[in-house]
């Protein structure tokens, strides 16, 4: 059951975790099944055909594209999700847009993640739709600061705008894009606002100042010094993503079962 | 009258085409010689090779167009000549990336893990 609710195509290095992963949606689809039997119109109902065509359809492009798809996810809200390696960006979108049985031909989103904690802090996502299948498909990869990304903007002309907001919130640099400057942000404006190291007050604030008859910019001064806030949530945040703790152990033993298939 | 020539797809910046299966026929052949070129294991061929030789199937075995389109199944047959055409395209630039080949690099750890 869990097999089929969660295919991970190609497990990596985070093979533990995709048992962890399954483990607990598997628990999360225990959960739907028993609010299901008391018929609660507010819980979202399981469809696992959509599942089950999405999760094929997720191998087939996998097994097309091993070079590059790193990982392929079905999320709990029937959502195909393609983890691929930053080369991978021009030929997986391509494949995408060009193969018959894809036509994954409309770019709807591409935008970034910043989690600081990771080797890679970025990840930059890409939202397709195919109109012929009337499917979605969103596509992950993941660059540092450093590394610049290959641009969509040669597959998807929607991609031109998108980037360079994504290079104006979060500065991840595209490779090979025709027109890379900012587009969000003020003229002259310093720093990428996105990023989690990025000060709510920002770095400099603007006043009219009488005497030069300009507006002029000067740092921030804060009147109030720098306090640690408490902001642990006393609430659950993932539930979806809730890691079962006692049971890690007993499925690290049973790892190798939901691995043949 | 009407209906004997098709005067429009209905689509923006897609042409009646008049000959469409010799337009086929040329694409279809092309695709598969330009899949002969990939080695015979690797899966974009395997599965490109039976979709692109079943639709060229019917291509031959059926004279009729709208018949034709309705054994395609996959819009007018206009439509259809521009997924070969975009296939085709595909299809070489496949060969250049080869993509068949084992993964590249590994994510790094933790990577694909979320929540962080």
């Amino acid at each position: 059951m869990a097999a089929s609710l969660v295919r991970f195509v190609r497990g990596g290095l985070g093979r533990s975790f995709n048992i962890a992963r399954t483990s607990c949606l598997l628990q999360q689809q225990t959960r739907l099944q028993s609010s299901t039997t008391e018929s609660r119109p507010t819980v979202r109902p399981k469809d696992a055909v959509t599942h089950n065509q999405l999760a094929a359809f997720g191998e087939y492009v996998a097994e097309m594209m091993p070079k590059y798809i790193q990982q392929v996810q079905v999320t709990c809200y029937n959502e195909l999700e393609v983890m691929i390696h930053p080369d991978g960006v021009i030929p997986v979108l391509t494949f995408l847009r060009d193969h018959t049985n894809a036509q994954f031909r409309n770019m709807i989103d591409l935008t970034a993640v910043d989690i600081p904690t990771r080797q890679n802090r970025f990840e930059i996502v890409y939202n397709l739709l195919s109109l012929r299948y009337n499917s979605r498909i969103r596509i992950k990869t993941y660059t540092d600061e450093l590394t610049p990304v290959d641009s969509a903007v040669p597959v998807h002309m929607a991609a031109n705008w998108y980037e360079r907001e994504v290079w104006d919130m979060f500065g991840v640099f595209f490779a090979n894009h025709p027109d890379l400057r900012r587009i969000l942000t003020d003229y002259g404006f310093e720093g990428h606002p996105f990023r989690k190291d990025f000060p709510l007050s920002g770095y400099v604030e603007v006043r009219y100042d009488d005497e030069l008859k300009r507006v002029v910019a000067e740092p921030v001064e804060l009147s109030q010094e720098f306090r640690k806030f408490d902001l642990n949530t006393p609430w659950e945040v993932f539930p979806a993503y809730r890691e079962p703790k006692e049971a890690a152990p007993k499925l690290e033993a049973g790892d190798k079962a939901p691995e043949k298939k | 009258m009407a209906g004997l020539l098709k005067k429009t797809t209905g689509l923006v910046g897609l042409a009646v085409s008049h000959n469409p299966h010799e337009r086929l026929r040329i694409l279809y052949s092309k695709i598969l010689a330009s899949l002969q070129t990939m080695p015979q294991d690797a899966a974009y061929r395997k599965y490109t090779e039976q979709l692109v030789s079943e639709r060229f199937n019917h291509v031959k075995t059926e004279p009729d167009v709208e018949k034709l389109e309705q054994k395609i199944n996959c819009g007018q047959i206009e439509e259809v000549i521009f997924q070969a055409e975009c296939e085709l395209a595909l299809s070489r630039k496949m060969s250049e990336w080869k993509p068949w080949e084992p993964l590249i690099e590994e994510p790094p750890p933790n990577q694909w893990k979320w929540p962080i």
